[in-house]
């Protein structure tokens, strides 16, 4: 399977923060899900492979190119949308468009203009009268216009009512019927994963830590309810995070086949939704 | 790169009415013919950096299949085409208003007009953004302000170097002008494209 995008050894610091040691690979053809609590360093991450930051260290790389030599070939063929605006809030799309075609040399007027019309947006009134979902869908029309291979989305959910988020999502999964494209986005909402991802990416302060298949998700991680005296030093090594009650204790582990030849029946096994996964990742990540 | 040197008209549409009125002004009050040059070319330049100096428009073109050495020189080619645009347009508006100008106001306004590009335009990518075109246009006001009567002031103490500078033709001295305007706008090209390249957004 191919990847578009390739993160090796990627490192980045500033002051008071860091990502580090990001190994993450992006498969074409599929949706991969970018999780983490806001300020894990999503953003960070994607601007490193949109090469608006440069890594201190490690390799980036994108449809199997770097940017140091093919850094136009590689942005011909991305589609970004990013949280907030980035188009002059004074123009109205269709001077923002006169502003965006031109740049790229597969820019299609006609899918352009298709979808304008699928999203209802004004052509003649400037981007700062639009509300946040208009924005949402203005950007969108613009990543989509060229044809990209990789769509990118910054958090592309935040802000947006349920309606509007059941529509992007849906509208995303429209896209993959072209079986080259990839798309990569951030969210901290987990039940857009849920609904589109065939990927997981979870970044934790800083630190990515797993990048799986939902599948292999659903498979290795999973909820473990038991009474407190089956933990010890040994067995505990199973879980990533335990939290003990008077009653019991419940854990999540990343491999619930260990804990399942471990405990047997002793404990209850369940699955783990991501919204578990990423609670029980921030309570603190076990050493084991 | 014309599309990046293009942006800025479509950005500036609609303070291009305001242009022509602009520069009528500055005949109107008979402000010397070369101070009318320089204030005409850098009309559209500097605008443009009140867009290019917020975060979002770099994020933007740095999304953009454009390199940021791109970027940079479409800044800096960018101003000389708008200079040259705007040396047309302010010789038919003087033209029109029967004022007399010589070629020697066109070189002297746009020499000036470089220079003070070479030395603000890097500003816009050292500071942090928000302030530098307030602090540019206004240093650029007390400059053209007060500029001229310091040159005077100094000319006069300075016998030593007028001295010097006397010695040589005027042509020379043009000339000469000319070619350390264009060496110190390479310069902060080159100083720029050096800073752009290591910037984060």
């Amino acid at each position: 399977m191919e990847n578009v995008v390739e993160l090796k050894n990627v490192a980045k610091k500033f002051k008071g923060f860091a990502v580090e040691n990001i190994n993450l690979e992006i498969k074409q053809g599929f949706v991969t899900g970018f999780m983490g609590e806001n300020g894990a360093g999503k953003s960070t991450t994607i601007k490193m492979i949109l090469n608006l930051l440069q890594p201190d260290a490690g390799e980036v790389k994108v449809f199997g190119l770097d940017y140091h030599s093919h850094e136009k070939a590689i942005k011909e063929r991305i589609g970004f949308v990013y949280d907030g605006n980035v188009f002059f809030e004074g123009l109205n799309l269709k001077d923002i468009k006169r502003i965006v075609a031109p740049a790229y040399k597969r820019w299609d007027d006609d899918l352009f203009y298709k979808y304008i019309e699928q999203f209802e947006l004004p052509l003649n009134k400037a981007i700062k009268t639009f509300s946040k979902g208009m924005q949402m869908k203005a950007s969108l029309a613009i990543a989509l216009s060229h044809h990209a291979e990789l769509i990118i989305l910054d958090e592309p959910t935040a802000g947006l009512d349920p309606i509007f988020r059941r529509e992007l999502l849906d509208l995303l999964q429209e896209l993959m019927v072209d079986g080259n494209r990839s798309i990569f986005f951030s969210t901290h909402i987990t039940s857009d994963l849920d609904r589109i991802a065939d990927y997981l990416a979870f970044i934790h302060k800083g630190e990515l830590i797993f990048n799986q298949s939902v599948h292999e998700v659903a498979e290795n991680y999973a909820l473990v309810k038991g009474k407190l005296d089956l933990l010890d030093r040994d067995t505990e090594k199973a879980f990533v995070h335990i939290r003990r009650a008077s009653t019991g204790f419940e854990a999540l582990t990343d491999n619930s086949s260990e804990v399942k030849k471990t405990f047997g029946d002793r404990v209850v096994i369940e699955r783990a939704s991501l919204e578990d996964i990423m609670y029980y990742l921030k309570g603190g990540i076990h050493l084991g | 790169m014309v599309n990046l040197i293009r942006r800025d008209v479509i950005l500036q549409k609609k303070y291009l009415l305001t242009y022509i009125p602009f520069i009528v002004f500055f005949i109107i009050m008979e402000s010397h013919p070369a101070l009318t040059f320089l204030v005409a070319s850098i009309f559209i330049p500097f605008n443009a950096f009140a867009y290019d100096e917020k975060a979002e428009t770099n994020i933007l073109l740095n999304s953009l299949p454009y390199t940021r050495k791109e970027i940079i020189a479409a800044r800096y080619l960018g101003a000389i085409v708008y200079m040259v645009l705007a040396i047309g347009l302010t010789s038919l508006a003087l033209l029109a208003f029967g004022e007399p100008f010589t070629m020697k106001d066109i070189a002297i306004g746009n020499s000036l007009f470089l220079l003070f590009a070479a030395l603000t335009f890097p500003l816009f990518y050292i500071l942090k953004s928000g302030h530098t075109f307030t602090v540019v246009l206004l240093s650029f006001l007390i400059l053209a302000g007060i500029g001229p009567q310091i040159v005077i002031f100094l000319a006069e103490r300075l016998t030593a170097i007028t001295d010097f500078i006397a010695r040589f033709s005027v042509s020379t001295l043009y000339t000469g002008a000319g070619v350390i305007v264009m060496v110190i706008y390479a310069l902060s090209w080159g100083f720029t494209a050096f800073i752009y390249q290591r910037k984060a957004f």
